[in-house]
């Protein structure tokens, strides 16, 4: 399919850049279209990464879920049971991907809140989500010049 | 000062130049309101600049006649956006930066505010223009290490300089608020609550942070008045001399290990810090001799962390702001702050 999503994208980052950018002259405009830019460059290339991030991250999340299972109380366990019989959405569904993902994470948190969870489980829901933030492929871009006088300063 | 009259919306979505011709106006009843025999008022070379992720900056100038014959001044205006990170009150930021005015604390004279926006249709400061650049990276920038050391040195002062002002003397007790409680506990329910306020999905990992935070929150050896943003991309420099701190909107009363933790912080230590020969160990030492405390390394490792999960709840809240409609630019959930939470959560277990 040609364009693909990337091409468009990519396109509409280098159009803005040629053609839009060099008219824009105010300076708050300015540094608002270069942010603009660098963050569709970096969704761009992080488009096709997400799907498998969200499916490799619910299996991780829910195999955390349940390896916590037996020391959490029974209401939040039931929950939990409830969240891994529903099943894996379709990995090309990526809305249920994503709902999936925020549901098995506030299982996650309330599992963190709840004070039951033992010093070995913490430590693998540590580990867990130190390697979820190095392969979670949206990262924030700045753009934000470091030198600036009293006006342009954030 | 309370203006009376509404004089202008606050609708910002019409032009750059009507919203220019709306300041300039506004600006003008502000003078007239602030200095009732101000005559042959002039606004020139008004100008909104590149800067201000929380608020629009203008840089303009001013002059009128007045009682006392002609004056003319370099202003900055700092008025509310739309959006903003941070929601501050302009009289918190009003009071410390004239209570500054009677201290040894670099800072620039604060002329008139417009807390309602009545004038200037959303809450505004205006302050005098100072001169110096504001470098984030001063520290680590293209001065001799001599020369970066003293500034460091010097910023380091500039703290303890804060830290000195007597809150009592100046009334910063009465307009900012004495700490009923411990510091460090008021500023985690403070920004539990925008936490609770701005996520817009479950963030286990600030959670389990958050969890650690409440259980070791420590007592204040003593209070201050604290900065809230101290850096250098908060300060003017003029060859190898801070000329000002600016940005005291989030200033107040609590903890000395607050400010002193957020540049003791390894992340963004390139702002703070200079490899090899200013970093933790050397501030630490230097703060301890220039203020003869004591500082726990646990409760400092406190205030590391809190400063970095803070960092990560402004980084949500534009984030809250910009799926509103409300900010201009994207940011994403801060996962780059995790592992240095969790390590330093480590090394006081």
């Amino acid at each position: 399919m040609r364009p693909t999503a990337e091409e468009q994208l990519e396109g509409t980052c280098r159009i803005l850049e040629t053609v839009v950018s060099p008219q824009v002259i105010e300076p708050f405009a300015r540094t608002i279209l270069a942010n603009l830019i660098a963050n569709l460059r970096m969704v761009t290339a992080a488009l096709p990464m997400i799907s498998s991030f969200l499916r490799d991250d619910n299996d991780a999340t829910c195999a955390q879920l349940l390896a916590m299972r037996e020391v959490l109380p029974r209401e939040l366990t039931e929950r939990i049971d409830h969240a891994v019989a529903a099943g894996k959405p379709d990995n090309c569904d990526g809305i249920a991907l994503e709902e999936r993902n925020r549901s098995l994470r506030e299982l996650l948190a309330a599992a963190i809140n709840s004070g039951h969870l033992t010093r070995d489980m913490l430590g693998s829901v540590e580990k867990h989500m130190v390697e979820r933030a190095s392969r979670n492929p949206m990262r924030y871009v700045p753009t934000v010049a470091t030198t600036h006088n009293q006006s342009e300063r954030s | 000062m309370n203006a009376s009259s509404n004089t202008m919306a606050t609708d910002d979505q019409s032009g750059s130049n009507d919203l220019a011709d709306r300041v300039e106006g506004g600006l003008r009843q502000l003078i007239s309101h602030a200095v009732p025999s101000a005559e042959q008022i002039a606004v020139t070379r008004l100008s909104r600049a590149a800067g201000g992720l929380s608020r629009e900056n203008w840089t303009v100038d001013v002059s009128w006649v007045g009682s006392t014959g002609r004056q003319q001044y370099r202003l900055m205006l700092m008025r509310d956006a739309a959006g903003t990170l941070l929601n501050t009150e302009r009289s918190r930021e009003y009071d410390v930066l004239k209570a500054l005015e009677k201290s040894q604390v670099v800072a620039p004279q604060v002329f008139w505010m417009d807390p309602q926006g009545s004038f200037l249709g959303a809450p505004s400061l205006v302050m005098e223009r100072m001169p110096g650049e504001c470098d984030y990276m001063v520290l680590n920038g293209e001065r001799p290490l001599k020369n970066r050391l003293q500034l460091a040195r010097d910023f380091l002062r500039l703290l303890v300089d804060i830290q000195s002002v007597n809150w009592r003397v100046t009334g910063l007790d009465v307009s900012l608020g004495l700490p009923e409680k411990s510091p460090s506990a008021i500023q985690l329910d403070h920004w539990v609550a925008e936490y609770d306020s701005v996520r817009l999905e479950p963030h286990p990992e600030l959670d389990y942070v958050l969890q650690w935070l409440a259980r070791r929150a420590p007592d204040a050896e003593t209070i201050v008045l604290v900065h809230g943003d101290f850096k250098p991309g908060n300060a003017l420099v003029e060859g190898n001399r801070i000329t000002a701190m600016l940005d005291w909107e989030t200033a107040h009363l609590g903890d000395p290990l607050e400010d002193l933790g957020w540049i003791t912080n390894p992340v963004r230590g390139r702002e703070h810090q200079i490899e090899g020969h200013w970093e933790r160990e050397q501030i630490v030492a230097t703060y301890r001799e220039l203020t003869g405390r004591s500082v726990s390394d646990a409760d400092l490792t406190w205030w590391n962390v809190f400063s970095c999960w803070k960092l990560a709840i402004i980084q949500l809240t534009a984030i809250s702001e910009f799926v509103a409609g409300r900010y201009d630019r994207v940011f994403q959930t801060p996962t780059w702050l995790y592992r240095p939470m969790f390590r330093m959560m480590e090394s006081v277990q």
